[in-house]
């Protein structure tokens, strides 16, 4: 097995651990129609270099998808999903690392109830120490920054720890593994 | 005892009261230690705390100069930052802030220096209404309490409970439905932090290098109270600061692992400057905290709790924590690091009581991640709490006049042994005592002064001639004057292995419980006679048959005699050649004569000590030492776990807590079904034989000793 594919496989399977979905190997049509089929609703889309460059608001939608975007928070009705690219991620632990300093991508990753993530399959890392010469790029490329690791959905165990999937971010996550997208690391 | 002392004896008995709370902190326990375990599993948590206690000593080392980059670094983030000396100034600063917003209402996720500073009563004073989201923390909030737990605030409480105080929020009857509650939360809090004018959270890491902030949270609640208020306010201590990214990684490695056993949480957010919003001028004000946190990084023995990464682990595991709950066995601050941060914190006449409850087990040094010894620091703090109220006068009088003296304490002993007798059965226990003696024999009897001490019956011993070694044996007050076949059985096994075993006639008390107690005085002087009774004559090893001697010996010794330019010598040499029983035996096990098995192998279940095994780290030995004697070895669930005895913490100390321990010991032993429990302490041996004896349970209780003295031919 090659390294990125060994990287793909820890990946896949850690992320299904800490609870996210994982869905390989698929194109822009199917990804499209993916996210409409499982979004329940209507879909925040935040601008992002892999969504301009699939044109994705035009292939959602072409599938029937309600597409939101420009200032999430003044929207009226609630989005039940949000769509974000990932700059990278972290196979030892199943973690989708997103660039998130534009509010919209804040927003569309923290307020719907499913939060759709489309990685490159070839931009996962090993660790997060292998991760930090690029959290260090993008947290010098530009001022303020806000870059969130996000491993699964939200969960808690407030209450008798027992685990119960959703307290206030999406209950959601569904990691979707493209390779259409921006191959940059610094790039979602 | 004092008015204070017994207020918190009672919050003690309330607390120990309530079986429920007990029960699910117990089970958490359990359940923590095997997912974290599974969690680290192909790590090496060793190496990981080391490297985090270098990196955060180097901090520690400099503080300022690393705030001071810090500052430079977040400002030119576009950030805010205020370095607040005093919880005062901090709440000052974010008050005038909000006041100047114009803020009404201000979200909060979790943060344990804003609990320690009581922001909240500060806000509201200023008629703002503050939020807070972290599910624990606002089911606190709406109970009007504060968190029992760093990481799990309202693990004392049940879903029946919560459900009734969201039913409060809602005016509507709840169900207790778990998966209910958390969406009853989403729900109500969403509107919150919509219409919040102010964000306030805390943080996790604050890197230096680039002014950078981590907070780690599994909710999320934490990103919504960073992202839509138009003012973000970070409330964190300066002991959060990590020179690089780098070292931020290898925290982010060891913290939710240690935490919540969780190889990653959901969320780790890094935020630099305030983050943009669409038409509007967002704001991140950081708040540097000191409040004790500085005079903490300067004080020479309690400096190592700067490392704290606030993970919880060490109340996790704490026996105490799980009788009595953070509430009562914390401050703000709870479990082992709670005393610790209390007392710099919030003064050490708030730590006062926390110090005195810690039983001193060393499993929050076992679990560490920042390689605290905890232990170490909470008895460092017992002696100057001492050295300001005393060690209570039967202590004081006790120290100072008689244990200091050897001839009049063995004096005392001895007749102590004639004077008894009434009162003693013919297994050599005390299972009544008289007046106001009476509690202390109500859950388990006591041990009876022997009749002769170890001394003389070593005296009576064959000699032996041409041995392949020399050993002296420090018998300690429990082997020598109550449990002396313990030191008789010492000396058979070494006759058959042909070594010469002394007993130096000047040894002493090892001055454990003084030093205990806080007086340092009469340890340093107990340590000066034992080290010249046991450096005298040429020996090869010394031996101890019970553990909190060896540490006495091998610990703190070295360290209360090292101002001593006479001895600080020799008590190192004796440092090096002293070992505990087992860990002595079980290299000399290939020089023993065939072993008579028993025939019908006896179950023999065994109970680690806190010393020997977190203490010396023997814990294999004792083990190899009874297979090898040809008994059969069935596990206790727990078996490193505490038995409750902690020397004078389970008589005069906190006897109620001692005795939920243990109770939870029995159990333990009792689960097994074992004829003999063995053990390598005699405390523990008298703990569990005056449990068992109590109950009236046929259960043997044994050194191990013993049981490899009692197979040889």
């Amino acid at each position: 097995m090659t390294t990125s594919v060994h990287l793909l496989e820890q990946f896949c399977l850690a992320a299904s651990r800490a609870g996210a979905k994982t869905v390989r190997s698929i194109c822009p049509a199917t990804a499209a129609d993916y996210i409409v089929r499982h979004a329940g609703g209507a879909i925040m889309l935040p601008d992002f270099p892999s969504a301009r460059r699939l044109d994705l608001a035009a292939l959602l939608q072409a599938h029937g998808g309600k597409v939101q975007s420009g200032d999430l928070l003044r929207t009226s009705c609630p989005a039940e999903a949000g769509i974000t690219g990932a700059n990278f991620a972290l196979a030892d632990t199943g973690t989708v690392v997103i660039e998130s300093t534009a509010q919209e991508v804040r927003l569309a990753s923290t307020l719907p109830e499913r939060h759709f993530v489309l990685l490159h399959p070839a931009k996962i890392l090993p660790d997060h120490m292998a991760a930090v010469p690029l959290l260090r790029q993008l947290h010098r490329r530009r001022s303020p920054d806000f870059i969130a690791f996000i491993t699964g959905p939200s969960r808690t165990a407030d209450i008798e720890r027992v685990l119960t999937i959703g307290a206030h971010g999406p209950r959601e996550l569904h990691i979707l593994l493209l390779e259409e997208l921006s191959d940059d690391f610094l790039e979602c | 005892m004092s008015r204070r002392t017994r207020r918190y004896r009672q919050r003690i008995y309330e607390a120990l009261d309530d079986i429920r709370r007990q029960n699910a902190l117990h089970r958490f326990g359990d359940a923590y230690l095997a997912a974290r375990n599974e969690a680290f599993s192909g790590l090496d948590f060793d190496e990981l705390r080391r490297e985090i206690a270098v990196m955060k000593d180097t901090v520690r080392e400099d503080w300022q100069t690393h705030v001071d980059t810090f500052i430079r670094q977040a400002e030119k983030s576009g950030a805010a930052i205020f370095v607040a000396e005093d919880g005062q100034a901090a709440n000052q600063y974010i008050t005038r802030l909000a006041q100047r917003h114009g803020a009404r209402l201000a979200v909060k996720s979790k943060s344990m220096a804003g609990e320690e500073i009581e922001l909240n009563p500060a806000l509201e004073a200023v008629g703002m209404r503050v939020v807070e989201t972290d599910l624990g923390e606002w089911i606190v909030q709406l109970a009007g309490q504060r968190p029992s737990h760093m990481v799990m605030p309202a693990i004392h409480l049940f879903r029946d409970q919560v459900a009734e105080l969201f039913g409060k929020v809602t005016g509507a009857a709840e169900s207790d439905d778990i998966a209910h509650l958390v969406e009853v939360a989403r729900h109500t809090l969403r509107k919150e932090f919509l219409e919040a004018d102010m964000g306030i959270t805390g943080a996790n890491l604050a890197v230096v290098e680039d002014g950078s902030l981590a907070l780690v949270t599994n909710e999320g609640n934490a990103r919504l109270v960073a992202t839509v208020p138009p003012v973000h306010v970070v409330l964190v201590g300066i002991d959060k600061l990590v020179p690089t990214l780098e070292d931020a990684a290898r925290i982010l490695k060891v913290l939710p692992r240690n935490a919540t056993a969780q190889a990653a949480s959901s969320y780790v957010t890094w935020i630099r400057g305030p983050a943009p919003a669409p038409n509007r001028q967002r704001e991140l004000h950081i708040v540097l905290l000191d409040n004790g946190r500085s005079k903490l990084a300067s004080s020479d023995k309690s400096r190592d709790a700067w490392r704290c990464l606030r993970c919880g682990a060490c109340a996790n595991v704490c026996p105490v924590y799980q009788a009595i709950g953070g509430h009562v066995f914390g401050h703000v601050y709870v479990g082992a690091i709670g005393v610790v941060l209390t007392a710099f914190l919030h003064g050490l006449e708030a730590a006062a009581e926390l110090i005195q409850a810690c039983i001193g087990c060393r499993a929050c040094v076992e679990i560490c991640p920042a390689d605290i010894d905890l232990e170490h620091i909470i008895l460092h703090l017992r002696r100057r709490l001492a050295e300001k109220e005393g060690t209570g006068k039967v202590k004081g009088v006790v120290f100072k006049r008689i244990l200091r003296n050897r001839r009049l304490f063995h004096g005392m002993l001895r007749s102590a042994a004639r004077m008894q007798k009434p009162l003693t059965d013919a297994t050599g226990s005390i299972r009544h005592l008289p007046l106001f003696f009476s509690p202390l024999t109500e859950w388990r009897t006591l041990p009876a002064i022997a009749e002769r001490p170890l001394r003389d019956l070593l005296a009576e011993e064959p000699c032996i001639f041409a041995p392949r070694l020399r050993i002296a044996l420090f018998g300690g007050c429990a082997a020598e004057f109550v449990l002396p076949q313990i030191g008789l059985a010492m000396a058979q096994v070494c006759r058959h292995l042909n070594i010469e075993l002394v007993y130096p006639e000047t040894q002493s008390c090892c001055g454990i419980p003084a030093l205990y107690a806080g007086d340092v005085e009469t340890a340093a002087e107990l340590a000066r006679q034992n080290v010249k009774a046991l450096t005298e004559s040429e020996i090869d090893a010394v031996v101890t048959v019970c553990p909190t001697c060896t540490s006495a010996l091998v610990r703190h010794f070295p360290e209360l005699l090292a101002d001593d330019p006479v001895m600080a010598e020799r008590t190192a040499e004796l440092a090096a050649v002293t070992q505990d029983a087992a860990a002595f035996l079980s290299k000399q096990l290939d020089n023993l004569p065939p072993l008579n098995h028993p025939a019908i192998p006896h179950t023999v279940t065994y109970h680690d000590s806190c010393h020997l095994r977190r203490g010396s780290g023997v814990f294999l030995e004792p083990r190899k030492l009874l297979k090898s004697a040809g008994w059969s070895l069935k596990e206790m669930n727990h078996p490193d776990r505490c038995c409750g005895f902690g020397g004078s913490y389970s008589v005069l100390g906190q006897p109620a807590i001692a005795k939920a321990i243990a109770c939870d010991k029995l159990q333990d032993i009792m689960g097994t079904g074992a004829e003999t429990v063995a053990a390598d302490c005699p405390g523990c041996l008298m703990m569990l034989r005056g449990l068992l004896k109590k109950r009236q349970l046929p259960t043997e209780v044994a050194h191990s000793v013993e049981l490899l003295a009692a197979c040889l031919p």
